[in-house]
Parts: structure tokens; C-alpha cells; sequence
């Protein structure tokens, strides 16, 4: 008899149905924001290290320390500065993506042939809008991917991050910690499993779309 | 307590590492660092045995890269947190207790995709002329496995090591909140109870080193193996499966 | 040319249409009132804010007195705090938090720095308490009869075993024991110091701090052997364990008060106190038991078990 104690008591998943769909919303919002602030912060490091090369080594080095601090203790890093909750988390969720979108987006305009940069100013082309137009386009299959991978990791993340108040599919992991109770940990860690996984998919589509060079057949 | 700035924080850390008794005895500093250390290295020694044979036999014979691609972007998306949660009570059923090994099992889930993923790549993507060179000059199969593939293909091999393991070592933090005693355990004690940043510091500060040790060690390592790549500051573009050098699989 | 820019539009309005969709979605609080059939007509003045930290008890105690409060006009909002009372007494602090269900003599042990001022009566305790709270600008209402103290408990093996029945039957060196217990426990004046202090027993040895929600598993699996529990856990007699009575009165009056703003006091005076207190006095510890049980072990949820206990208050 499916209940309580059963791996996955279905009447309770019908019955929370709104609260699932209110974490999943947190969890969206989480990942999107600390995705999306830390794609802008590492555009930013990136045009600094292609301006002066020597700043990528420590810059690598330095969102290299950050990544490889525990979730757990970054989090509790800031806890006692900016409180419990979204803020917090959204400082350490930014943390994780930086590394991997820097060196993405570095090593993927590093990738851009010099035979096409010059090409671009031998067209007139400013620097500015090469870089923009030319470099960043060709670049974008490598940004991409840095996408990707940085929104897998940090939905992962965020389910560590409902231990600090922010909501999220963690909420049910930690409810169902707290009374044994199995069903809201298998939805809480399942959801988040098939969130990362349409993400991924959502991802390689979006890489796929914007290389139509890269598609076999296509003309080089 | 609570939204401060930076120089108590600070104080209260050095407060916390300079007293010698934080470091010694069996709760001690020394003590969490080794017990995390050696839960770390063991999950990934078993993820490495577990993955090494059928990654070299699928890289051999070039079979399962959608697999391997697969797999890694799963392992990815897997929320450690939820498989400690999740392992807890099925080992408290059959008597493995708490502590070292509910924990164990999200290591090495963690560390198996890294480790079969570059290995794969790494054998299945050695340049076909040495190898068909190789054949040409009577080499059987296993041969060719030995004395071509798998010294080409260590490098990769050794990079899908060091992703292993240093992410195995910032996740064993999680034993803490399963009564594992590693350095994840003075965050968790300064989080709920003695609300002591020194200690948080300690505890976070150590995992992080060990961590890019770890990291670091690996790389040296790979560079070792490796001195015909041009050494730069970012040796390996980061490509479609994780930070290793793999090139995009579509 | 045209056609990739296209392509280009698509992707990314398909990423950006994904999370818009998220974003419009906040998540509200939608728990059902309980009390009479009607409503009162909407009270005039601050929203109340009642902290509930995050485990079952507190989330029960916030829905009951939310639910009795919006029954009867008053606007309140349930904030989700963490569960550490330093984090409690800022966000009261920063008007974060407005009322919260507090225990009585934790509460006063945490304000005096641990002075041993708490009693076993419920009133003088909580008289102490207004005193450490009045600089606070908080106000103590009534304490409610239910009392939910530390419970050291034994499986009934173990009783058998040992033969223990109170906290005097402890070994003083603590030999063969494991102390299974939240990681507070070791400064927590009712519990480790408070069980040396009072019956000179020293549990720091075998002591395994663990989240609250492992210790009754770990209990029992017997990766523990005494566990600290809520006294108002319904799985202590439901297990059939084993409740060490605590002989020399360690343990003081941990009833349940609720603790407010001076400003929330003060805007709406005599009737919300009154309505407070009159929730307060339905709660006694049975009867808190009796909640926690349909929360931990029928796994119910908390605002469906708060609107049933409100709606007996006929209110």
C-alpha cells in the first residue's frame, strides 16, 4: 500500500504539486541570476585578460581558489555578512560560474584564426565591433559551452544552498532529512536531476543553432 | 554576532588557528585533515578501479563515446547532497552506520564520470596514424594498447584523476552533516553551534587548500607526462565534456 | 546572413521566455485559515511577521498562532528564519520579525549568558526572561503549559541492558556511552554542561554531533546509544523507548512563550494579547505531542495540522 513510508508516497507529491512547482521556480531563479551575473562579471575578466595577458594567470588562479572551496563552507563564509537566504546564496552560486566562463570565453576567442581578424580589418572594421560582431560570434560555440557547464554545476548547487534559507528543491531534501521521510528527498533530488538534464539538452540546442558552419555539409 | 565586516572576522580566525589545542588531539584540526584526506583518496582509488578497465577497453576499441559524454554530463547534474541524504537510512538498515560510509557512495558516484570520461577520450583519442603505424609494424592489439595507446592517452588519463580527485575532496565536506569527522565538520559546528567564524574559516580554508593541492599536485603531474604541449598559462582549452582537454564531441 | 541571425533570435528568446516564465511565479504563502467560518473584518495596523525556524514543532507553533490571528482580521506573514537564536534576536532587531513562539527557559539561559537564573516554574522563569527582554523592546506573553525540553533517551534494549532508568543512573565518566545529539548540544546548558553541572557526568567523550532528524534513526540503528530528542517527540512512546528522568531537575521551564514586538504590542493591545494567550493556554504538552506526531510520523503538513487544532479553539 503506497503511504507514507513507501520510497515515493504519490498522494503527497499530487498534494504538494504547488509548493513543487513554488521551489522550482526558486531554484530557476537561483540558477538564472547567478548564471546570468556571472556571465556579465566574466566578460568583463575576460576583455581585461585579452587586454593584458598577464592578468589571466591570477585571475584564472583566483576564481580557481573560489571554485574549489566547498559549497557548504562558502556558504557559511558569508552567512554571518549578508545573512540567510537568497543573497547569500546568489554570492557563492556567482562564485562557481566564474571560473569555468572565463576560461571559456578566453580560450574560445583565443580560438578565433588570426586569418579571420585580420580579414575583419582589412574590411574597416573597428576594434570594437570586430570584437563584438567577428570574435565574440565565433567565439560563442565555446561561451556556450562554458553556459552550459556552469548552469549544470550551479543547479546541483543550488539544492546544497536550501541549507542556508533559500529555497529551492534543497527545501524538500532537508524537510524529508529532518522526519525520515523519503518522498520529498527522491522529488527534491530527482527534479533537480531533470532540471540540470533539460538545461543540458536546452544548451547543446542552442549550440547547435548558432554554428551552422559546424553542421556536416555545410560549406567551409 | 551576525552582519560584521571583515576585521573581526579576520581575529576571530587567527584567534581560532593560533591556539595550539584547535589542531592537535583527536578532534583536532590535524586529526579532521587526515580522516578527510583519507575517506577522499579512497573513494577515488575504488572510482579508479571501478571505471579504469572499462574506459580503456570501450577507448581501445573506440565503442561508447556518447556514453562517456553521457555519463559525465549525469554525474553533472547529480546533487551529491541528495545521494548522502538518500544513502543514510539504507545504511543505517544494513549496519554500515554513519559517517564513512553513507558518505563514501556520492564520492564515488562524483568521481567515476571524470575518470571513465578522459580515459575514454584519452585512449579512443590517439592519433590513428601512430596507431595504424603501429599495426603496420606487427603489433598485435594488445600491444598497441600497451605500448601506444595507453602512453599517448595518459596525459588525458591523469587530467580526468585530478578533476576526480579534487572535487572529491571539496565534497567530502558533506560527511560532516552525517557525523563523518573531516574538516567539513568545524563549518558545521561554527553553523550550528558555536557560531565561531575562526572556526568556520579554519575548516573552510583548509578544505580549500587541500583542494588546489590537490589540483596542483595532479597538474604537475600531467605536465610531467606531457612536455612536448606548450606550456601557457591555461594549458588545456576548456572544451565540451568538463575542463580537461577534451575537444567538442558532437 | 539572415537566416543565422534568425537563428540567433530563437535561441536566445527561448532561454530568456524560460526563465521569464520563472521569474513570474513567486512563491506565496497560500495556507488555508482555520478558526470560524468567517473571518473578522481586517484589523487595522503593522503586519504581523512570526519567525518559524525550520523544524516541525516551530512550523507548527507558527501556523497555529498565524492561523488564530488571521481568523480573527489580523494580516501575518510566516518568515522562515534560520535556526540559530542569534539570528532570531537581529532579525527581530531588524523588524524582520515581529512575534515568535520561544521557549522559556533556552530562551533566558541564551540572554543571561548561561547565569543558571532559569527555574522549574514556568512563571518565574518567564519574569526573569521580560527582564533580560525589556532591552530588547520585546515583550513575553503568557507561557502555554506545553513544555518541550532536551529528552535523553534510550532504546528499551539498552534500558534492559543497562539498566537505567534516570539521569542519576549515569556512569559519571560517561563509559560506554555514545551521545547521539544536535551539534549545539555542547554548549547548550541543558544538555552536556548541564548534565555535568547537575549530575557530574561528563558525555564530551562519546559525543557524535548530528542533524536533529538522525538522531532518533541513529538511536534506532544503534549507532548511538543515547540520543537527545525533543521532549514533545512523538517518537519516544511510539518506539517505545526509554525517557531518562531527569531526578535533580536539570532541565527548567521550556514552555512554550511567545515572545513580541514591543511595537506590535502596543498597536494592537489588549485583544491580540488576549487572543494570544487564549491559543497559548489550549497548548499543553500532550497535546503539542500529539501535533508533532501527525508531522514526523504520518508526515502531514504543517498548516493542515495547525488549521484542525485552531478550528477546536472555536475561536
Amino acid at each position: 500500500m503506497n503511504g507514507p513510508d513507501s520510497l515515493v508516497w504519490w498522494d503527497w507529491v499530487g498534494n504538494h504539486l504547488d509548493d513543487i512547482a513554488a521551489a522550482t521556480s526558486e531554484h530557476l531563479q537561483l540558477t538564472f541570476y547567478a548564471v546570468a551575473i556571472g556571465l556579465a562579471i566574466s566578460l568583463v575578466l575576460a576583455v581585461v585578460s585579452l587586454r593584458w595577458r598577464r592578468a589571466y594567470g591570477p585571475l584564472v588562479g583566483f576564481t580557481n581558489v573560489l571554485y574549489s572551496i566547498p559549497s557548504l563552507a562558502l556558504f557559511g563564509i558569508f552567512v554571518p555578512i549578508t545573512g540567510f537566504g537568497f543573497v547569500t546564496a546568489e554570492i557563492a552560486l556567482v562564485s562557481y560560474t566564474l571560473l569555468i566562463l572565463l576560461r571559456n570565453i578566453v580560450s574560445g576567442i583565443d580560438g578565433v584564426s588570426p586569418a579571420v581578424i585580420e580579414a575583419a580589418d582589412a574590411m574597416g572594421y573597428e576594434p570594437w565591433r570586430r570584437f563584438l560582431t567577428v570574435e565574440l560570434r565565433l567565439a560563442a560555440p565555446a561561451i556556450v559551452t562554458g553556459l552550459r557547464i556552469a548552469t549544470v554545476t550551479v543547479i546541483g548547487l543550488v539544492t546544497v544552498a536550501a541549507l542556508i534559507g533559500s529555497g529551492g528543491y534543497g527545501t524538500f531534501i532537508r524537510d524529508g532529512l529532518s522526519r525520515s521521510f523519503s518522498t520529498p528527498i527522491i522529488v527534491g533530488g530527482g527534479l533537480s536531476i531533470a532540471l540540470a538534464l533539460m538545461f543540458d539538452l536546452i544548451f547543446i540546442g542552442i549550440q547547435w543553432l548558432i554554428t551552422p558552419w559546424a553542421r556536416k555539409g555545410a560549406l567551409r | 554576532m551576525g552582519a560584521q565586516g571583515g576585521a573581526p572576522v579576520i581575529a576571530e580566525f587567527w584567534d581560532y588557528v593560533s591556539d595550539a589545542d584547535n589542531w592537535w588531539g583527536e578532534s583536532g584540526l590535524l586529526f579532521l585533515t587526515w580522516n578527510h584526506l583519507r575517506l577522499a583518496f579512497f573513494a577515488t582509488l575504488v572510482a579508479t578501479l571501478v571505471a579504469l578497465p572499462p574506459a580503456v577497453s570501450l577507448g581501445h576499441r573506440r565503442k561508447g563515446g556518447a556514453v562517456a559524454v553521457g555519463l559525465v554530463n549525469l554525474s553533472r547534474a547529480i546533487p551529491s547532497f541528495a545521494v548522502l541524504v538518500l544513502v543514510v537510512p539504507f545504511s543505517l538498515r544494513y549496519g554500515f552506520g554513519l559517517g564513512f560510509w553513507p558518505t563514501f557512495v556520492p564520492l564515488v558516484l562524483l568521481a567515476l564520470p571524470p575518470i571513465f570520461a578522459n580515459t575514454y577520450t584519452g585512449l579512443a583519442g590517439v592519433d590513428r596514424s601512430t596507431v595504424e603505424a603501429a599495426r603496420a609494424m606487427g603489433m598485435r592489439s594488445r600491444e598497441v594498447l600497451r605500448s601506444v595507446e595507453i602512453p599517448a592517452g595518459l596525459p588525458l588519463m591523469i587530467t580526468g584523476l585530478r578533476i576526480a580527485a579534487t572535487q572529491v575532496v571539496a565534497t567530502t565536506t558533506l560527511g560532516a552533516l552525517v557525523a563523518y569527522p573531516c574538516l567539513g565538520t568545524p563549518i558545521v559546528r561554527s553553523l550550528q553551534a558555536t557560531r565561531d567564524n575562526g572556526e568556520l574559516l579554519a575548516g573552510a580554508g583548509l578544505v580549500a587548500l587541500l583542494a588546489l593541492l590537490t589540483d596542483l599536485g595532479f597538474s604537475l603531474l600531467e605536465r610531467r607526462l606531457s612536455p612536448w604541449r606548450r606550456s601557457t598559462a591555461d594549458p588545456a582549452p576548456v572544451a565540451s565534456i568538463d575542463e580537461s582537454g577534451l575537444t567538442p564531441v558532437t | 546572413m539572415f537566416k543565422t541571425r534568425f537563428r540567433w533570435l530563437i535561441a536566445v528568446l527561448a532561454v530568456f521566455s524560460l526563465f521569464a516564465a520563472a521569474c513570474g511565479d513567486d512563491s506565496s504563502d497560500t495556507a488555508s485559515t482555520g478558526g470560524g467560518d468567517e473571518p473578522s473584518a481586517p484589523v487595522d495596523g503593522p503586519t504581523i511577521k512570526i519567525g518559524a525556524q525550520d523544524f516541525g514543532e516551530s512550523k507548527i507553533l507558527g501556523e497555529i498562532y498565524k492561523q488564530a490571528l488571521e481568523a480573527k482580521g489580523f494580516t501575518v506573514e510566516l518568515v522562515e528564519i534560520g535556526g540559530f537564536r542569534d539570528i532570531l534576536l537581529e532579525a527581530f532587531a531588524s523588524d524582520e520579525v515581529n512575534f515568535s513562539a520561544e521557549y522559556a527557559a533556552s530562551m533566558l539561559e541564551f540572554l543571561n549568558e548561561n547565569a543558571g537564573e532559569a527555574t522549574g516554574d514556568a512563571d518565574e522563569t518567564v519574569e526573569l526572561l521580560q527582564a533580560q527582554l525589556d532591552d530588547l523592546e520585546l515583550t513575553a506573553l503568557d507561557p502555554a503549559p506545553a513544555v518541550d525540553t532536551n529528552a535523553f533517551v534510550i532504546t528499551d534494549e539498552t534500558a534492559a541492558d543497562l539498566g537505567y532508568e534516570k539521569l542519576s543512573d549515569l556512569p559519571a565518566d560517561g563509559e560506554g556511552l555514545t551521545l547521539g545529539a544536535p551539534a549545539d548540544c555542547e554548549t547548550n546548558p541543558f544538555c552536556i554542561p548541564g548534565l555535568d553541572r547537575v549530575y557530574g557526568v561528563d558525555l564530551t567523550g562519546g559525543f557524535t554531533p548530528l542533524d536533529a532528524g538522525l538522531v532518533a534513526d541513529s538511536l534506532a540503528a544503534d549507532a548511538v546509544n543515547i540520543g537527545v530528542l525533543f521532549s514533545t517527540s512523538a517518537k519516544i512512546a511510539d518506539e517505545g523507548w526509554v525517557l531518562l528522568e531527569d531526578d535533580q531537575n536539570m532541565l527548567a521551564a521550556d514552555n512554550i512563550t511567545p515572545v513580541v514586538s514591543n511595537a506590535v504590542a502596543e498597536a494592537y493591545g489588549d485583544d491580540m494579547v488576549a487572543l494570544v494567550n487564549q491559543v497559548s493556554a489550549a497548548l499543553d504538552t500532550d497535546t503539542l505531542t500529539a501535533l508533532n506526531k501527525r508531522f514526523d510520523i504520518d508526515k502531514e503538513d504543517a498548516d493542515a495540522i495547525a488549521a484542525d487544532f485552531v478550528a477546536g479553539l472555536n475561536l
